[in-house]
């Protein structure tokens, strides 16, 4: 079980990991935006999903609770993160912010 | 205590705190704020003030980030560019700045250590609430029974301070007539291009939940961290995620200004009303355990309970009705539903 965790938590960091780079190093808004939701949202997951199996360590009522909490925590990540990215991506397009191309020349 | 996030948590709080005040960006400032406030609320919960961090992450990073998001958008982005010069007047500043820091410091040395256990807060007040919480007011919660109860009076005061605040914003902001006396931009509707459909289905579906998440934070703040002031916070928080995402219509449709401020009156008589029905029962003013006179099938020690979630429900509609009066009279220059 614990290994499970570990295993789930260290690809979690992963994620967030690369998140960060591809918020740092990524040319444009949109790619940035690209790499902080997807990889926000599948981190966390992990690392959720890591605390909820830590909890069985015990199988009483209160971990099966505390359990249950952090599933909901999940399930509201995954409606919320995604339409925010949607919502600030969205935002930047009807500001004109312009995506970035290979060779700024060709822009039409 | 963990000292090496401490560190480096307190480390990123201090940056914050320089990054808000340096940047010329004022939304930018806003954001950076509202990842100090999100950097406290870590603070708090790794030293166990759960109940502080939550409220600084209901208030502090949630509303109040909104709320200035909104101040922005109403006004300027910019800040003025300061003239420079003037080097006598920066010395004086700096010289009343580093006075009052030495002062401050000769002061300190005067209180007793940091979470020294010798100091007179540790040896004699904290013990007392620490063991006797549970035998006197059956509260699991000492947080909210030290809030809401042993200092129910300042507590009272509190959410007159929140109603208060949003009497002034009121009385700054609105406006009855039609022309204006200032030059402001036209006010902005907020979401007003194209309808997105998602962002809508999403808000739809999730504000039902944050409600009842809301009412839970109220009734379960004896049990568990939260209670009225993070409660409210965030039952105005989900009427302010429907306006975001629709229009302000859609809300004071829901909400409208009579409602808000009747709500917000309603909220603080709640409170000073259980205080003065404790008063005619013949107890000091607040003191509930009188309150097993008029309530069925309770003693003295749970009245106190029930009393606390009474005027838990009493601040929770108070800060909720003033959360959204302040928002809808920032998005809509103080001319409410009549934005043209």
């Amino acid at each position: 079980m614990d290994i499970v965790v570990v295993i789930l938590l260290v690809i979690g960091l992963l994620f967030f990991f690369a998140t960060t780079i591809g918020l740092l190093r990524l040319p444009d808004f949109y790619s940035r935006m690209h790499a902080a939701g997807k990889g926000d949202t599948l981190s966390s997951l992990l690392i959720l999903l890591a605390l909820v199996l830590y909890e069985f360590h015990e199988v009483n009522l209160a971990n099966l609770l505390v359990a249950m909490k952090i599933l909901l925590i999940v399930v509201f990540i995954f409606m919320a993160s995604p339409t925010a990215t949607h919502a600030i991506t969205d935002a930047g397009f009807e500001s004109g912010v312009k995506p970035w191309t290979k060779n700024p020349e060709e822009e039409s | 205590m963990i000292w090496q996030l401490d560190l480096s948590v307190l480390t990123l709080i201090v940056i914050c705190a320089f990054a808000t005040i340096m940047v010329k960006d004022l939304l930018s400032a806003a954001i950076i704020f509202g990842a100090y406030s999100f950097l406290m609320c870590l603070l708090w919960t790794e030293m166990g003030a759960v109940d502080v961090a939550f409220t600084e992450a209901s208030v502090g990073a949630g509303v109040s980030t909104v709320l200035f998001f909104a101040a922005v958008h109403q006004t300027s982005r910019k800040v003025k560019p300061r003239k420079s010069g003037r080097w006598f007047s920066k010395i004086i500043a700096l010289m009343a700045a580093l006075l009052t820091g030495l002062v401050l410091i000769i002061a300190e040395a005067d209180f007793p250590g940091f979470a020294s256990p010798f100091s007179p807060a540790s040896l004699h007040l904290s013990p007392y609430y620490i063991t006797q919480t549970l035998h006197d007011t059956n509260v699991p919660n000492m947080v909210t029974s030290v809030l809401a109860d042993y200092r129910g009076f300042d507590t009272m005061f509190e959410t007159a301070v929140i109603f208060t605040a949003g009497l002034a914003v009121i009385a700054i902001l609105r406006r009855y007539k039609k022309e204006d006396r200032c030059d402001l931009p036209e006010p902005y509707v907020i979401s007003a291009g194209y309808p997105d459909t998602m962002i809508r289905f999403v808000a739809r579906q999730l504000v039902p939940f944050i409600q009842l998440f809301a009412l839970y934070v109220v009734a379960h703040g004896h049990h568990s961290p939260g209670g009225g002031f993070q409660g409210g916070v965030i039952l105005g928080a989900s009427f302010i995620l429907l306006a975001v995402s629709y229009d302000s219509k859609m809300i004071i449709g829901r909400m409208s200004e009579k409602w808000n401020v009747l709500l917000g009156n309603i909220g603080v008589l709640i409170y000073a009303g259980i205080g003065f029905l404790c008063l005619l029962l013949g107890a000091n003013f607040l003191d509930y355990s009188m309150l097993s006179k008029v309530l069925p099938a309770t003693d003295k020690i749970m009245a106190r309970s029930h009393g606390m979630l009474g005027i838990e429900i009493g601040v929770a509609i108070a800060v909720m009705a003033i959360v959204i009066s302040i928002y809808i009279n920032i998005i809509s220059h103080g001319k409410y539903d009549k934005v043209e």
